[in-house]
């Protein structure tokens, strides 16, 4: 009885097992609960997130020039704060190709535009890379300026920044 | 006896006899999931409802249906409460034994639903796997026996070849090189930003400023942490289980300082479904009690 109980245990494990591999191969080692895990699997990549930073009080120059994270200046907004998770928030940023007029609004209406009344807020892109042999560079590059109504585009960048995804 | 059943005697320990200890430990265990089951559940269709605009990237079922209409019309909410009555009429056996395939499937739907936003988060896999197993082990084991062994063997045989097949994902993905102390660095500085734009605020903890000063001290703590993964697998046998769990524990413990990650409902099970709790209970409780036997 024993014995057969655990020989058809290993049966439909063996079978869920391969149902599992069924249906990772082809989503690219993610359906959920099955994956890979293959978080961190690729070492070295550089990498671009996203972060809010109050430039109310700074010159136009200081607001739009790149920087590197040890000198900068602003401080940062915590979005966590706000109800905003910071993933989904670098997510939308770093993968929006085309930054239509309501992409950008869905930047005002993510934080509140009540958040940001009297405010400039800088939505950055901040990237990491290792240069060289024994270093880490890590630089923000603002991107787009929001207050409670409005939106204003880096003067500094290309037109096709906003219209497919380089910078 | 064939390999495979070896390890199925390691996994389901068949000619061990169930006890009061057992019992109780296996219900609160349930009790745990099917309490993570519907946090997430909710939380997810919650965080739908009100934050997701359109689909970023679909993942599982999202490739095939269009989940951006499960942001509207509180269907997210309508999906967690249908989960909770199929959830709870489980937990205590009312209704068909398939309620917890129901779960899982609409469980799914709901990860696919709120995570479409770009993050592939997997914290919530282990509840995801328990659940999965309660639905295989209350459909094909319902024996008041054979199911609480097959579901605790199933979870531990899932856990240890996760970390496994996190082991070689590295190994495929990068190669040998992959514990180089400057990858750890790279890493610290993604986690730096993603604190610093949640809180406002970041500083390097203890263990983040050694790695970031000495790219030997970064590779040790990678090379540790990557061994581990490799030997996840070894937790299938009884005997093994306590320490290889408690290494993991470690590696949870030590990712978590290093790149701020927390997996708090991960490591909450690991901790339960590594160790013989039931030796400790079966001290102090001497019969089973009879409703729990009925909802077994």
């Amino acid at each position: 009885m024993e014995r057969k109980f655990n020989k058809r245990g290993m049966k439909v494990l063996g079978i869920t097992l391969l149902i599992y591999a069924i249906l990772v191969a082809p989503h690219e080692g993610e359906f959920w609960p099955f994956s890979i895990y293959p978080m961190f699997s690729q070492a070295g990549n550089p990498w671009t997130r996203a972060m809010v930073l109050d430039v109310t009080d700074k010159s136009e120059q200081e607001r739009w020039n790149n920087h590197l994270l040890q000198d900068r200046v602003s401080d940062a907004v915590p979005v966590g704060s706000y109800g905003v998770d910071q993933i989904d928030f670098s997510n939308f940023v770093v993968k929006t190709e085309n930054w239509t007029d309501s992409r950008r609004n869905a930047l005002i209406t993510m934080f509140g535009s009540e958040n940001i009344e009297g405010r400039k807020w800088m939505v950055s892109k901040v990237r990491g890379e290792m240069v060289e042999q024994d270093s880490v560079i890590i630089e923000i590059r603002p991107f787009i300026m929001i207050t409670a109504d409005t939106t204003y585009l880096n003067p500094n960048l290309p037109d096709e920044a906003y219209r497919g995804g380089t910078e | 006896m064939k390999w495979y059943e070896k390890i199925g005697y390691e996994l389901f320990e068949p000619d061990r006899d169930q006890t009061p200890g057992e019992v109780v430990f296996f219900k609160f265990f349930e009790l745990f999931v099917l309490v993570y089951t519907l946090y997430f559940s909710w939380k997810w269709g919650l965080y739908a409802q009100l934050r997701n605009m359109e689909v970023v990237l679909p993942l599982g079922l999202a490739n095939y249906i269009d989940v951006s209409l499960f942001f509207d019309h509180n269907l997210a909410l309508i999906n967690a409460a249908i989960i909770t009555i199929f959830a709870v009429a489980a937990f205590f056996r009312l209704g068909s034994k398939w309620f917890y395939m129901i779960v899982i499937v609409l469980l799914h739907m709901q990860y696919v639903i709120r995570f479409s936003q770009g993050e592939i988060p997997h914290s919530q896999n282990l509840i995801g796997m328990a659940v999965l197993s309660f639905a295989i082990g209350a459909a094909f084991f319902p024996d008041k026996k054979q199911m609480p062994r097959f579901v605790m063997g199933s979870i531990i045989f899932f856990i240890g070849l996760g970390y496994t097949s996190a082991f070689f994902a590295k190994l495929i993905g990068t190669g040998l090189t992959w514990f180089d102390g400057r990858h750890l660095w790279l890493w610290i500085g993604e986690k730096s930003i993603d604190i610093l734009s949640r809180e406002g605020v970041w500083e390097p903890n203890f263990l983040q400023s050694l790695a970031l000063n000495s790219v030997f001290a970064a590779s040790i703590i990678l090379l540790i942490g990557w061994f581990t993964e490799l030997i996840g697998f070894t937790m299938w046998w009884k005997k093994l289980r306590p320490y290889t769990t408690t290494l993991l524990l470690a590696m949870h413990f030590g990712i978590t300082l290093t790149m701020n990650i927390r997996f708090d409902a991960f490591v909450m099970q690991l901790i339960l479904v590594g160790y013989p709790w039931y030796l400790i209970l079966d001290r102090y409780i001497k019969s089973t009690p009879k409703v729990l036997m009925k909802w077994l």
